[in-house]
């Protein structure tokens, strides 16, 4: 297992590198310069030409290639050319934002989600597994931007039962210390900022749980539909385990493979920001200063981001492989 | 059974009492929550940009020398100065400082801080080259009083001392946190910067010893909040009290406006601009179409002005009646009569005696990107085709339009702009010197020594009334030339919890001070 997963690290590297040139030599593609976008429309020409100079633009793409590149070695990600502040240091304060979102995220898509598909497995046709099937479409179909519009405006404006937007309440501050709201607030010991960003997080996550929670359920439904078909679960019920046991031990076992490998993606997909989730909640997260990056034309902060996304992602698939061995004894023996 | 429903009720009326605490924790009375769409770029007046966010705070942490006097603008006030005095050959400014003022880290506000802090950003912000370089001197001549020397006359001098990178910046405070400054940030103003979170807030505290009085607020809360549907719900909801244009963007949907005069929560604070946004033609183009006058007054002639602020604004925006905004001081009454009336008739006409056949007219009608500019090429469009001229609009990304622009590669093009300092150099020099015409943001002027020589006269005279019948003249001159066809000048609009009082709308720069706001 070691070794399997030291090679995949080693693996890592050139699959970084590719990502590397393409993002840089993408990013110089979009039209549009830097320079002019930062200054806006109200900008001359003689101010927009001191810019380029100020941000070494005029120099040749392989020089600044090269030495975007000797930075990255030394940990170094550049600086943002909109604000001048060290993109890795951007990205660090902001990632932790992200995180919290996804996994509360993914906690709740599971805990809905794969009892919803199992149920709906277990009893295929019945009248709950019509309402979850109808359910989980909605889910699935329903465009994020306005399932967030209308939790708003139900709970934030209408009933005022829970906060429109943002991470924690204005009037609070939290001294950062994991960059978790939640945590930082408990370790500080300051419960009532813990709690308004237990308030704040409610929405976003719901948003992005309720897509992920109807996929997974779905998902899971139509697998577990195939397994209980298979000749093991015959065999189980013949051996007269308990019904419990056959769907739970033998059925949702192996359903639950496939599944993961679902999770991990749209995980990761979270990780590298769910951008239209945080700019309409307001969320500080890694997705909305990529997409204001890429508005800017920012390039370091791009490629920052795009890098840390690209990471994210193999890391993710990386420890789906390492789950399937943990579930799988077949998988987990050929890793050896 | 007995402990869920305890439970239950407990989880119910947690966020009740929490929330009940929290009121009492923070004093919301005294707080104002503004939303702005995403972080300022920099506090640090020595490198400002003109970027709305940053700025507005700048100038609530900071005092420059002096500021236009609200509420119309027309006048100049003194800040950290108590009176001025400028020279006749107009190169000359000198400046009696307040005596007493103390930065916010307690040091001692005087002339050497005015002579560092406008030294600094003249060495480190490319911004304001263009202006900052015609400083030849600064002396100090005694710790209240300081002289500034000018290589050549420019009048509109004192304007840009109004601007935020003229802000005065605590020299002890620069020293001690040197490249850490934008983040520790140290002035004179009316608030103390007190935290920042990226993507978050930016948290300001009222300056007790404010040399004007101590503000009636006690915090500023700037919250991000990068959705325009978010902003109104987090206004409707109390979650902010401001949400505001911030520059050129808009802080709300055109559309939301209406139904939000309609909220007896919510007040909707309008003002008159200064931006200005025309359809303008190639001026140095030599053999188009719109080289002959005539057939740019055809043009002139087609457009529905009134038409376009009610249909495509809803009264949100003005008219605009020639180079300058109607709010301007040097504005000409005169141009209201001179400005071209819709007519379609007229503007026939006036293609029949240029002898050109307006369905050979094929015109590509280039606009910036977005639903309202979208709007306005399309109402300008359908003007376009009732005197039988055919235009296709093409929406073009912001930098791409402007490359088109300064390489001259375009017939007619929807633009604008708004000017940050409070002068008509902003819009006749730029706009209309003819050594400019292949930068960013001009009308692209011919050689025409008389209005060029005009141009330059009208910027360098020191006397004020003799300035304002020049720019009077520049204007005449410039309708006559018809460069452009001026369209609509949008107002500025601000909007705000029904108990917020005392905000003043400011124009240019259109960035508010909260000095003098308050909670109902």
């Amino acid at each position: 297992m070691a070794s399997f997963i030291l090679r995949r690290l080693i693996a890592l590297i050139p699959v970084m590198a590719i990502v590397l040139v393409i993002v840089f030599s993408l990013v110089r593609m979009i039209p549009g310069d830097p320079a002019v976008t930062l200054l806006g429309p109200g900008a001359t020409q003689g101010q927009i030409d001191a810019l380029r100079a100020q941000l070494d633009l005029d120099q040749p793409v392989v020089l600044q290639f090269l030495h975007y590149v000797l930075g990255l070695l030394q940990g170094d990600f550049g600086f943002s050319l909109k604000t001048g502040l060290p993109v890795a240091n951007e990205i660090l304060t902001r990632l932790p934002a992200t995180i919290e979102l996804s996994v509360c995220a993914v906690i709740v898509a599971i805990i809905f989600g794969i009892p919803l598909g199992v149920l709906s497995a277990v009893r295929p046709n019945s009248l709950f597994d019509h309402v979850t099937r109808v359910g989980s479409l909605i889910g699935v179909s329903m465009p994020a931007f306005l399932l967030a519009l209308i939790l708003q405006l139900v709970f934030g404006t209408m009933l005022g039962w829970l906060p429109v937007s943002g991470r924690m309440s204005s009037f609070m501050t939290v001294q950062p210390v994991t960059g978790f709201a939640i945590l930082d607030g408990i370790i500080t010991g300051n419960l009532y900022a813990a709690w308004s960003a237990v308030q704040h997080l409610i929405l976003p996550t719901a948003v992005l749980a309720a897509f992920l929670a109807a996929t997974l359920g779905r998902f899971v439904r139509n697998t577990m539909l195939d397994v209980m078909g298979e000749d093991f679960i015959r065999t189980a019920r013949a051996k007269g385990l308990h019904n419990s046991d056959v769907v739970l031990n033998h059925g949702l076992r192996n359903s639950l493979l496939p599944a993961i490998t679902v999770i991990g993606l749209k995980f990761a997909e979270m990780l590298g920001g769910a951008i239209l989730t945080e700019t309409i909640f307001a969320w500080p997260g890694i997705g909305r200063y990529m997409f204001e990056a890429i508005k800017n034309r920012d390039y370091p902060v791009i490629q920052g981001t795009t890098l840390v996304f690209a990471l994210m992602f193999v890391l993710t698939s990386i420890i789906v492989d390492v789950l399937y061995g943990v579930l799988d004894p077949r998988v987990r023996h050929r890793m050896k | 059974m007995n402990f869920w429903k305890g439970f239950a009720a407990a989880m119910v009326a947690l966020p009740f009492v929490a929330g009940g605490a929290l009121a009492q924790n923070a004093d919301q009375q005294k707080t104002l929550v503004v939303a702005v769409p995403s972080d300022p770029v920099s506090l640090e007046p020595g490198t400002n940009k003109a970027e709305p966010i940053g700025s507005e705070i700048i100038l609530n942490v900071f005092d420059t020398l002096v500021a236009w006097t609200a509420p119309d603008f027309t006048k100049l006030e003194g800040r950290l100065a108590n009176n001025w005095k400028v020279s006749d050959d107009g190169k000359e400014f000198t400046f009696q400082l307040r005596e007493g003022v103390k930065f916010q880290d307690g040091t001692a506000f005087d002339a050497a801080a005015v002579k560092f802090s406008l030294e600094r950003t003249k060495a480190s912000n490319s911004y304001v080259k263009a202006t900052f370089d015609l400083i030849k001197d600064i002396t100090v001549v005694s710790p209240t009083e300081v002289k500034i020397t000018l290589t050549a006359a420019y009048p509109a001098f004192l304007s840009i001392l109004a601007q935020p990178q003229s802000a005065i910046v605590s020299p002890t405070a620069v020293e001690k946190y040197g490249d850490k400054f934008a983040a520790n940030p140290v002035g004179t103003g009316p608030f103390v910067f007190k935290s920042a979170q990226a993507d978050t807030n930016v948290v300001l505290e009222a300056n007790p010893d404010y040399f004007r009085g101590a503000p009636k607020l006690s915090t500023i809360i700037y919250r991000v909040i990068p959705d325009a549907s978010t902003r109104r719900l987090e206004l409707e909801s109390g979650g902010v009290d401001i949400v505001q244009q911030q520059g050129q963007l808009s802080a709300i949907a055109a559309e939301d406006i209406g139904a939000l005069k309609e909220n007896k929560d919510v007040k909707v604070l309008e003002t008159s601009s200064q931006i200005i946004r025309q359809l303008e033609f190639n001026n140095s183009k030599t053999d188009g179409p719109f080289a002959d006058v005539k057939v740019r007054q055809a043009v002139a002639h087609a457009i529905d002005y009134d038409g376009l602020l009610e249909g495509v604004f809803g009264g949100t925006a003005e008219r605009v009646y020639g180079p300058l905004t109607s709010n301007s001081w040097a504005f000409n009454p005169k141009m209201k009569e001179l400005a071209p009336k819709y007519d379609v008739e007229l503007a026939k006409k006036l293609l029949e005696e240029a002898k050109v056949d307006p369905s050979s007219l094929n015109l590509k009608l280039y606009s910036f990107q977005g639903p309202l500019w979208g709007a306005v090429a399309t109402f300008v469009q359908a003007n376009l085709a009732d005197i039988g001229v055919n235009a296709t609009i093409e929406q073009t990304e912001f930098p791409a339009l402007r490359a088109l622009q300064t390489s001259g590669q375009f017939d007619v093009a929807l633009d604008g702009r708004q000017p940050w300092y409070n002068d008509p150099d902003a819009h006749i020099t730029i706009g209309y010197l003819s050594s400019l015409a292949n930068t960013a943001m001009t009308f692209r002027m011919p050689e025409d020594k008389a209005l060029d020589d005009l141009i330059l006269k009208a910027q360098q005279t020191p006397d004020m009334e003799a300035r304002k019948q020049l720019y009077f003249q520049i204007q005449e001159e410039i309708a006559k030339r018809v460069p452009g066809a001026y369209l609509f000048s949008p107002k500025l609009i601000v909007f705000a919890r029904a108990n917020v009082e005392g905000l003043v709308v400011n124009s240019a720069p259109p960035l508010n001070e909260y000095w003098s706001v308050y909670k109902k």
